[in-house]
């Protein structure tokens, strides 16, 4: 049997693991990093960089270099959320033909999958190196708030990095499993992740190898990306005091700024302040400018208050969803880079009353319990077992533009649920099924996963006929839903393929073009 | 469950009553006759043990006994172990549908013990809640979560991830959504009160369609009279324990059959299914249940065809074409004569299984159901070419020409023969 991995695609960074005689090992790449960039670039000359390559040229080449695209994938290219990406991100974002968010660059088109794909194939490659021989099944991780076309997009992008996806598990989930292998008492844990991109909370109770997700909420707009982003505005504000230049114009200066800041960010984690020193950042007619300040934690924590502050409301919601206090939490894991911050420490300390658990390093952790998900998916010892929850409610829309959710967030999986509805006009013959994912009681609110219709009823008076809903999500967490006419048995039903997403023959094609641009690369 | 204990080759055995015994010879108190109505072939002696309202070992004598007299025997673990019962209603392995009679098959990649485990939980998911998770009515929330945990582990889908176990990827999901849905209900101090108010309820008035006392609330009753038996011959007897026994199987027959007829009306094929076979199981001699069935059958039986191909379908894009042919093969099950699933799974059979002696097969049932389709003969007549035959191969290729003579690729196969 070949191997299974599991893969945090991370916003910034991404890792991979595999299980080595029981016990996780995370596979470096060929620099020794534990960890790979998530960054796709194609250089001035045409090379398609990955990982720590397009890291390192991303400054003399930001407009043609791609990060943090785990922001964009699934969503709609009218969403806020991708607005906000095309002020802020270098590389240019352009409408695709199913209404989803495309990078161009070097003149070249991408689907966020397709990137994500370039990414996990690179990851999956590590792998193959490191154990010697293909690899062709994982278990990847995505926020828990992802929705389902952000999960079905995250599935496409194994698909096209020739990855047979097992199950895509949560990264709070994940860190929890890690956890939960080696202590097996019975607790009540906090899994508290700030990652690059995004932020999840999940609580979860575990004993002996069984893992139930209580409730789990988050952000996925809101990551260590938003804590450099303040401290390059705070940058920017200071160097246009002090020299009267604006550096928001100029992309190389603004790459600089964000690697500082970024390093500046980690350095304040271990020590009260830091210098940030970018020679020859700018010019005029005077001559060479350099942006040279101190920067102190203090100053830092006032930058990114609001945020932390942001999280603990919805760390206080996820832990009354899961019926729990916060003294009831045995235990709290801090998960993601950015959870070296103090600050995060203390807060979540604060709220929990208990100081956070050290056991677990933050970058690998999730990494390591995809791994050990697709060890407990497909070898016959059943040790581990993760009762997962759906992120978000689901349900139709109905008259009036409500939202009638069937499955309420935080529901078991694998779960049937149905429900019966009329229509609302006299004689209608036909009804449509909106399936919507979301927490708003306001259709237009909620993701919209998919839609069909129901014809042929028989003609009655408006609420005379019995529509039966079914809602079905299976244990890998595909949803399928059908619509029955009670009165005739005419059926209707949709395995949801959520829209925006790519279809199948259009991921075959990205294959296919791979496989070509591989043939290529070795030539 | 907790399944087993000391005595396990015991507790894993499960009996049935013997389709010959001889039921009026027999005195039963009617705590015995409450233990044989649990007695349905589904659950294991273990279960028994639990559920059959006498203390443990009282249960194991009085199966020992009666296994001795004729009256029962068990359910062996080989393969078609209930095949002398149900004769022509739902035996035949031909056509097994979906939800439909499951029995123990040692081929599947579940162990016989896991099956029997499965088959005895989904027989009696209509017990109360409690007795599902295997815990006392009044047990608190970290038992019930425990119970909850450990038949998790046991039951989840994960446990048989990509496993092959055939007819028990229904059972063992059903099994767990009720646990969750048990779980859910009694972990919740405000909904378990609504279901201890339901419980008691029920014990107190039973339901309309069952004239006889409800199934669960003999438990304790007996286990008194057991210990003054001389007592019981005073009183006067309304029914033998076992008129009894049998006339509560067959309203619990009956209130499965009209379970089955609903979802069957509402085109819920495979529910309809599971709730005939089981009004079946309870009543053995019913003709009507055992001819609705057949239509029941055929519609699941539809329905899975059509599943099948599509998962097949999205193979041949996807996966590799070996699980194709698995998933069409598996179709054909359900719908031996489809003449293109015939044809698609005869090419897959030569080309990527290498296997032309199953190809040819397939082929052949293609090419009878529509004799007149070149596509059908023009393969069959390859297929005859790469296992050697050259006879069978020109008649058939020719055949496919005179059908459509413009095939160039028949032409040139002719002609290199």
């Amino acid at each position: 049997m070949s191997r299974v991995i599991g893969i945090d695609l991370g916003t910034t960074n991404s890792c991979v693991t595999v299980i080595e005689n029981g016990q996780p090992t995370v596979i470096p790449n060929a620099g020794g990093y534990r960890t790979t960039p998530s960054m796709f670039a194609i250089s001035h000359d045409g090379k398609r960089l990955v990982g720590h390559l397009a890291k390192r040229q991303a400054i003399t080449n930001s407009r043609n270099t791609v990060y943090a695209s785990k922001r964009l994938i699934g969503r709609r290219f009218d969403s806020a959320e991708v607005q906000k990406a095309i002020d802020l991100c270098p590389f240019e974002i352009v409408r695709g033909a199913n209404d989803d968010p495309r990078i161009k660059i070097a003149g070249k088109t991408f689907t966020c999958p397709e990137i994500a794909g370039i990414i996990l194939r690179e990851m999956k490659r590590v792998a193959e190196e490191y154990i010697g021989e293909p690899v062709s099944e994982a278990v990847i991780t995505v926020p828990a708030y992802f929705n389902d076309t952000q999960r079905q997009s995250t599935k496409d992008a194994g698909k096209i990095a020739g990855l047979e996806v097992l199950r895509i598990i949560n990264e709070p989930t994940a860190a929890a499993m890690a956890y939960g292998a080696t202590n097996r008492s019975e607790e009540k844990i906090a899994i508290y992740d700030l990652g690059g991109g995004t932020f999840d909370i999940s609580v979860l109770d575990m004993s002996d190898g069984v893992i139930e997700v209580l409730a789990t909420a988050g952000n996925t707009f809101l990551g260590g990306e938003d804590f450099d982003r303040r401290i390059v505005m705070h940058l920017l504000e200071r160097f246009q005091e002090e020299e009267s230049i604006d550096l928001r114009t100029d992309p190389m200066a603004l790459q600089r700024l964000k690697d500082a800041a970024e390093k500046a960010k980690c350095d304040l984690s271990s020590r009260e302040s830091t210098e940030v020193s970018l020679p020859f950042i700018s010019s005029d007619d005077s001559g060479p400018r350099h942006l040279q300040l101190e920067l102190d934690r203090g100053t830092l924590e006032s930058l990114v208050d609001d945020l932390v502050q942001g999280t603990v409301k919805t760390v206080e919601a996820c832990v009354q969803d899961a019926g729990l206090t916060p003294g009831d939490v045995d235990r709290v894991i801090l998960v993601g880079g950015q959870t070296r911050m103090p600050l995060i420490q203390k807060t979540a300390g604060e709220f929990f009353g208990k100081g956070p658990h050290k056991g677990v390093n933050p970058d690998e952790v999730v990494a390591i319990g995809a791994a050990m998900q697709a060890e407990a998916l497909v070898s016959d010892d059943k040790d581990l077992l993760l009762l997962d929850v759906t992120p978000l409610s689901l349900g139709i829309a109905t008259a009036g533009g409500h939202f009638a959710k069937l499955i309420e967030r935080n529901t078991t999986v694998p779960v049937r649920k149905t429900h019966i509805f009329t229509t609302t006009r006299d004689n209608q013959t036909a009804v449509k099924i909106r399936v919507l994912q979301g927490e708003s009681d306001v259709a237009a609110d909620n993701d919209l996963l998919g839609e069909f219709v129901l014809s042929g009823i028989r003609p009655a008076p408006q609420g005379g006929p019995e529509i039966d809903v079914c809602f079905d999500i299976d244990a890998n967490g595909i949803v399928s839903v059908s619509a029955t006419d009670l009165s005739t048995g005419k059926e209707q039903s949709i395995t949801v393929n959520a829209t925006g997403t790519l279809s199948q023959d259009e991921i075959q094609k990205i294959i296919e073009e791979h496989e070509l641009y591989e043939v290529e690369l070795k030539a | 469950m907790a399944a087993g204990g000391g005595a396990g080759a015991i507790g894993a055995r499960t009996p049935r009553l013997a389709s010959d015994c001889d039921l009026e010879g027999l005195d039963l108190s009617p705590a015995e006759g409450f233990l044989l109505s649990r007695i349905d072939g589904h659950t294991p002696q273990a279960l028994l043990r639990q559920v059959g309202g006498l203390p443990p070992d009282e249960v194991d004598r009085c199966i020992e006994r009666w296994a001795e007299s004729g009256l029962l025997v068990f359910v062996s673990s080989g393969p078609p172990a209930r095949s002398g019962e149900g004769d022509s209603g739902f035996g035949e392995a031909s056509a097994s549908a979906a939800r439909a009679p499951v029995a123990i098959d040692p081929q599947l990649e579940i162990s016989a013990e896991a099956q029997q485990a499965a088959l005895a939980m989904d027989a009696g998911l209509e017990r109360p809640y409690h007795e599902i998770l295997g815990v006392e009515p009044d047990a608190d929330v970290r038992t019930i979560k425990r119970a909850y945990f450990g038949l998790s582990k046991e039951f989840h889908p994960d446990r048989y991830f990509r496993r092959d176990i055939g007819p028990y990827a229904d059972v063992v999901e059903r099994v767990f959504r009720r646990i969750v849905e048990a779980y859910e209900l009694l972990s919740d101090p405000a909904t378990r009160a609504e279901v201890q108010r339901d419980l008691a309820a029920a014990a107190q008035a039973p339901p309309e369609p069952q004239p006889e006392p409800p199934l669960e609330t003999p438990a304790e009753e007996p286990a008194a009279e057991i210990s003054r038996p001389r007592k019981r011959r005073t009183g006067p007897r309304p029914f033998s324990p076992l008129t009894r026994a049998f006339a509560q199987r067959r309203a619990k027959a009956k209130s499965f059959f009209e379970a089955g007829m609903a979802a069957y009306a509402e085109g819920r094929w495979l529910e309809a299914a599971g709730s005939v076979r089981l009004a079946i199981a309870f009543d053995p001699r019913n003709a009507v249940y055992k001819s609705r069935f057949v239509d029941v059958r055929q519609k699941v039986a539809d329905v899975r065809f059509e599943q099948l191909t599509k998962e097949a379908d999205s193979a041949m894009t996807f996966r590799d074409r070996g699980d194709a042919l698995k998933l069409y093969e598996e179709a054909l099950h359900y719908k031996p004569f489809d003449p293109q699933v015939n044809h698609t799974a005869a090419r897959l059979a030569w080309l990527v299984a290498d296997d032309p002696r199953r190809a040819k097969e397939y082929a052949v049932r293609a090419c009878e159901v529509e004799p007149e389709q070149p596509e059908y003969r023009k393969t069959l007549g390859m297929i005859y070419k790469a296992a050697g035959l050259k006879a069978n191969a020109r008649r058939e290729l020719q055949c496919a020409l005179r059908l459509n003579p413009k095939d160039d690729e028949a032409r040139a196969e002719l002609k290199s023969l």
